[in-house]
């Protein structure tokens, strides 16, 4: 059983200010949060790996090969770590990362599962997972909130409204996972200290592949084009009513009343 | 000049130090861990006529002069800086604004009640000072509770944060924003619309209650304004400045018994062979200690017998303020040093005195604020501009 | 000259950032006002290996060394005074001192457990007569065999009342004293004759067992002599230097609450119409401190750096304590300033952390005790001895 869990890292929404009037936002403190889905996403697959055994592989394309990314995957207890280095795969669409990651699962020598975060926090782009499902060709299960293997199907659970609806497929597949799916562990101590050592195998454990070795450059080129940003407009102020209680429910309703459409 | 205490007010001083040791001091640690201070204790205080300390007699007052009721403050403060805030409170700033800023009526309704605890019953009530307010702590230029006439009487809205006294008080001293300016107004407990509320967990003076005050479309009569429309600034700065010298009192009264408690603690804590009173380091904290004390006891009795001799204390209060402050904190904080782990256990008294210490850096203005008003005396005709 | 953290630092620091935030903010207040040692917690942290941080991985550890350590204990003490004196007490202390002279067999029956927080340790050595004066201890070892019997008492130790490991040191050679008379023993709390008499009513660090330990003919088997028979006093000394440099480290962290918590209240609060962080007074109380916590956090991690890297350390440690505790105090003091009435209050964390910083001037050594370590290492340098 191996599953790849897919790290992606995202500028913690923390460290930022928007600044409505310059329309500007401001980095104060650059740091980074593994994708929250995706955090999740490898948290499901070690509760796999604990429970009846799997090879967790990370898999990441972060700009720098000494980001921190895969380190902590590493450190809560992926067994392998794979950096995609090379231009393409970091910045690239959903469209695009879909191809490269299959070509990496071929790379791999094939998956029996791969998780990856639902939506991504910076940009809501939610399309990473379905079109790689596509991509494989295998089926998906998009927004799972608990993953189980079962007799070599999976079994996850999804929200719908106010329920819960079990859905089961077979292996391999793709599945996604909502950033507040699952709490992620704390890293191990001694693996995060071995992890940035390199000691206790931990060196052997994180392999570089670039990405112009898996796939044809024409297969990089970009679905989406960015043309810059905008802010939403400033929302109207809005007004203070005095007086008595009276007054003000009087003040309150004829506000509402001119409101009213038609 | 003459710095000694008259023959009076040193069997005042006697009669405070027994009464404080026989009724308080044995139970000043209770008090604190319970967070209460019993009706029976101020009972006997009332009795004793210290509830009417500086009144005189014929509202049932003792008619002490400042100086002896500061050493009944100090002799409180010994013991228990709590009880002496409560007192302080009830007598300095309530008790005595009546007395100062009332009308003969108002002086016959209120202070003859106020000396006895209360009406004759046995439910004693001690008065309470409402000035500061959610967004008004130092700065109470800024008052928003409000005080609107409506024929013959006002009507008060608003809140009061860290009323002494709040839940045991029979009466406050309100302090709201009229179209005169700034007013104070005695408002009887009962009166409709006062609702006492959220109490203060604090780190010290725990059996001082400070409750969240809510004034709800509350009525009093026109007869009930302290002073006429605009005194409240006067008023609650004169009451401010009884108050420094009375926190100062009590101050000195815990710096003293902190300082005889520590002393004896060294004498008998042996250490690498002999007493820690030995040792020049503890020698050291024990002697700059009681030069801070010896400080403060003269600018605490100078700042008294200038209450004594009428009109205000101007940036002295201040001073006795700060510097009691300072003393109070750093003085209990040496001596929970001299103790060691025992002065961190609750069961020895120097942690409370160091908590309750504390205070003093708080209540009655802030230490800052009191800088501000020394720097106003300094710079006093040199067309300086002082803002807080 | 680098004074970068090393990456694997940073993640350390995330990594106890987010357990702190996360697991240890939220009961904070409640383990103070509940009286109540966070054992769950405890426990969580040996789970993810960061109670065996600066300990090899052969016995259960990190192996992050004693940077690690500080960084632990800053972050803890950021959050929870009580937590950071517990986890100290049991890894800088109690389990130091299995670290630094354990045998083999030792630190696998005792270190591993405890690096894991399956168990967890305390340090025997203060006693009623022997605070300070570490060598006037009286608890007594008779050998028997191949055992020792141990009679006698120790006082506030810190995780006494749920130890399981108790380090501690008993006179086995009352002829020889400290030099070469006293043993150091690893004991189990739940073996015949060992005792918890009591738990200290204290005034912070609330969180925290602080307890009387009774040792009536408690019988420790030879092979759990630490170090060698004599020389427990140096093993006891060569932890304590340890514990003193992470107590540092814990104070840096509470020192650092203090000021980001008075940085954001003086940016909030107004009074006089302006942010309190637009007035002088406030500025500079921020930039005085803002100064002396740099400063120690830079003696810190120096300090750090220098037992990792081997150098000799035991005076520097010494000067983390003592200027730590005393930076801890001021800020929190003056966190409790800026924040007037909200610093006083119990629903405020500023008031905890005022109780809680207090004894840190106090315990693992008074900071008089470390003033004589300085003192007498730079006078040894001179050619003078001096006795304390």
């Amino acid at each position: 059983m191996r599953i790849l869990v897919i790290l992606r890292r995202v500028l913690d929404p923390a460290g930022l200010v928007a600044h409505a009037r310059l329309r500007r936002l401001f980095i104060n403190r650059e740091e980074y949060l593994i994708e929250p889905g995706d955090h999740a996403a490898l948290e499901a697959a070690l509760r796999i790996k604990d429970g009846g055994g799997a090879e967790v592989v990370v898999v990441s394309g972060q700009p720098e090969p000494d980001d921190d990314t895969l380190r902590r995957g590493l450190a809560m207890g992926a067994d392998r770590a794979i950096y995609l280095s090379g231009a393409g795969f970091a910045d690239a669409d959903d469209g695009v990362a879909a191809e490269v990651l299959k070509a990496t699962v071929e790379r791999l020598g094939g998956a029996d599962l791969v998780l990856v975060g639902m939506t991504r926090l910076d940009t809501g782009q939610a399309q990473l997972g379905p079109r790689l499902a596509g991509a494989l060709g295998w089926p998906q299960i998009v927004g799972a909130w608990s993953v189980e293997i079962a007799d070599g199907r999976i079994r996850a659970v999804r929200r719908d409204g106010d329920d819960y609806v079990i859905v089961e497929t077979d292996l391999p597949a793709v599945v996604t996972v909502p950033a507040k799916a699952l709490e992620p562990r704390y890293p191990d101590g001694a693996r995060l200290i071995n992890v940035y050592r390199g000691e206790g195998g931990m060196a052997e454990a994180v392999l570089q592949w670039d990405v112009a070795d898996l796939m044809d450059p024409e297969g990089l080129v970009p679905l989406l084009e960015g043309r810059g940003r905008d802010f939403p407009p400033e929302r109207e102020r809005g007004v203070r009513v005095e007086g008595s209680i009276e007054e003000a429910a009087q003040a309150v309703a004829e506000a509402l009343r001119g409101r009213r459409p038609g | 000049m003459d710095f000694a205490l008259s023959e009076e007010q040193k069997m005042f001083r006697a009669m405070f130090e027994d009464f404080s040791k026989k009724e308080i001091a044995p139970v000043a640690e209770a008090l604190d861990h319970e967070e209460t201070l019993p009706l029976t204790i101020l009972e006997k205080a009332g009795r004793q006529g210290f509830l009417g300390a500086t009144l005189p007699e014929e509202h049932l007052g003792a008619d002490l002069d400042f100086v002896s009721y500061a050493l009944l403050m100090e002799a409180l403060g010994r013991d228990c800086m709590s009880v002496a805030v409560s007192l302080g409170t009830h007598v300095s700033l309530v008790a005595m604004s009546i007395l100062r800023h009332g009308s003969e009526a108002q002086k016959e309704a209120y202070l003859g009640i106020l000396a006895a605890g209360g009406d004759g019953g046995r439910d004693v009530r001690l008065g309470a000072f409402a000035l500061t307010e959610p967004d008004a702590g130092s700065d109470t230029s800024r008052l928003q509770t409000r005080a609107g006439m409506d024929g013959e009487e006002y009507v008060i809205d608003g809140v009061k944060t860290w009323v002494a006294n709040g839940e045991m008080t029979g009466l406050f001293l309100v302090f709201a924003e009229a179209p005169g300016g700034m007013t104070a107004f005695l408002i009887p407990a009962d009166t409709d619309g006062v609702t006492v509320g959220y109490r203060e967990p604090t780190l010290g003076l725990r059996n001082v209650p400070f409750n969240t005050v809510y004034l709800e479309g509350c009525c009093v009569p026109a007869a009930n304004r302290l002073g006429e429309e605009g005194d409240g600034r006067e008023i609650a700065e004169a009451a401010g400045e009884r108050m420094a010298v009375t926190l100062g009192a009590a101050a000195l009264g815990v710096v003293e018994d902190s300082l005889e408690v520590a002393a004896q603690f060294a004498t008998e804590r042996v250490q690498f062979g002999v007493p820690i009173a030995e040792k020049q380091a503890i020698q050291n904290l024990m002697a700059e200690s009681t030069v801070d004390a010896e400080a403060l006891r003269h600018l605490v009795y100078h700042g008294a017998w200038q209450v004594d001799r009428g009109g205000g204390l101007g940036s002295v209060g201040s001073v006795v303020k700060v510097f009691a402050a300072r003393v109070a904190q750093q003085v209990t904080n040496r001596m929970v040093q001299v103790m060691g782990g025992y002065g961190y256990m609750e069961d020895y008294p120097l942690a409370r005195k160091y908590r309750d210490a504390r205070a003093l850096g708080l209540i009655g203005g802030p230490t800052e604020l009191h800088y501000v008003r020394i720097a106003e005396r300094v710079f006093a005709g040199r067309d300086v501009a002082i803002t807080p | 000259m680098d004074f970068t953290f090393s990456r694997e630092a940073k993640a350390l620091r995330r990594m106890v950032r987010a357990f702190v935030e996360k697991e240890v903010a939220p009961i904070a207040a409640e383990i103070d006002r509940e009286h109540r040692v966070p054992l769950g917690v405890m426990r969580k942290l040996g789970k993810t290996g960061l109670l065996g941080v600066c300990f090899p991985q052969e016995y259960g550890g990190m192996g992050a060394g004693e940077v690690g350590y500080c960084i632990l204990m800053e972050e803890l003490g950021r959050v929870c005074t009580s937590t950071a004196t517990n986890v100290g007490a049991h890894i800088g202390i109690g389990a130091m001192a299995i670290h630094v002279d354990g045998t083999e067999e030792q630190k696998l029956r005792y270190l591993a457990p405890l690096a894991r927080g399956e168990q967890f340790a305390a340090f025997g050595l203060t006693e009623s007569n022997a605070g300070s004066d570490a060598a006037n201890i009286s608890t007594r070892a008779v050998r028997d065999g191949d055992e020792w019997v141990v009679n006698g008492g120790k006082v506030y130790i810190t995780n006494g009342g749920y130890a399981d490991v108790v380090t501690l040191i008993a006179v086995t050679d009352p002829a020889l004293g400290a030099r070469g008379g006293v043993t150091a023993f690893i004991v189990e709390s739940d073996w015949p004759g060992f005792e918890v008499a009591r738990e200290e009513d204290k005034m912070g660090i609330r969180g925290t067992s602080t307890a009387e330990l009774v040792f009536d003919d408690l019988r420790v088997p030879h092979e759990n002599v630490l170090g060698k028979v004599g020389e427990g006093f140096v093993t006891f000394m060569k932890a304590l230097d340890m514990g003193r440099l992470t107590l540092g480290a814990a104070c840096l962290g509470g020192a650092q609450a203090a000021l980001d918590w008075s940085v954001a209240w003086a940016r909030t609060r107004e009074q006089f119409g302006t942010q309190l962080a637009q007035k002088q007074s406030i500025q500079w109380m921020i930039a005085d401190l803002a100064t002396e916590v740099e400063a120690l956090r830079s003696l810190v991690y120096r300090v750090a750096w220098m037992v990792d890297t081997g150098q000799p350390f035991t005076e520097l440690a010494a000067m983390c304590k003592l200027y730590g505790s005393e930076v801890a105090s001021r800020a929190v003091d003056m966190a409790v300033q800026i924040h007037g009435g909200l610093g006083y209050s119990r629903d405020y964390p500023i008031e905890r952390a005022f109780r809680d910083a207090r004894i840190a001037e106090i315990f693992e050594g008074t900071n008089e005790i470390q003033r004589i370590v300085i003192a007498s290492r730079i006078f040894r340098e001179h050619g003078v001895r001096i006795s304390p």
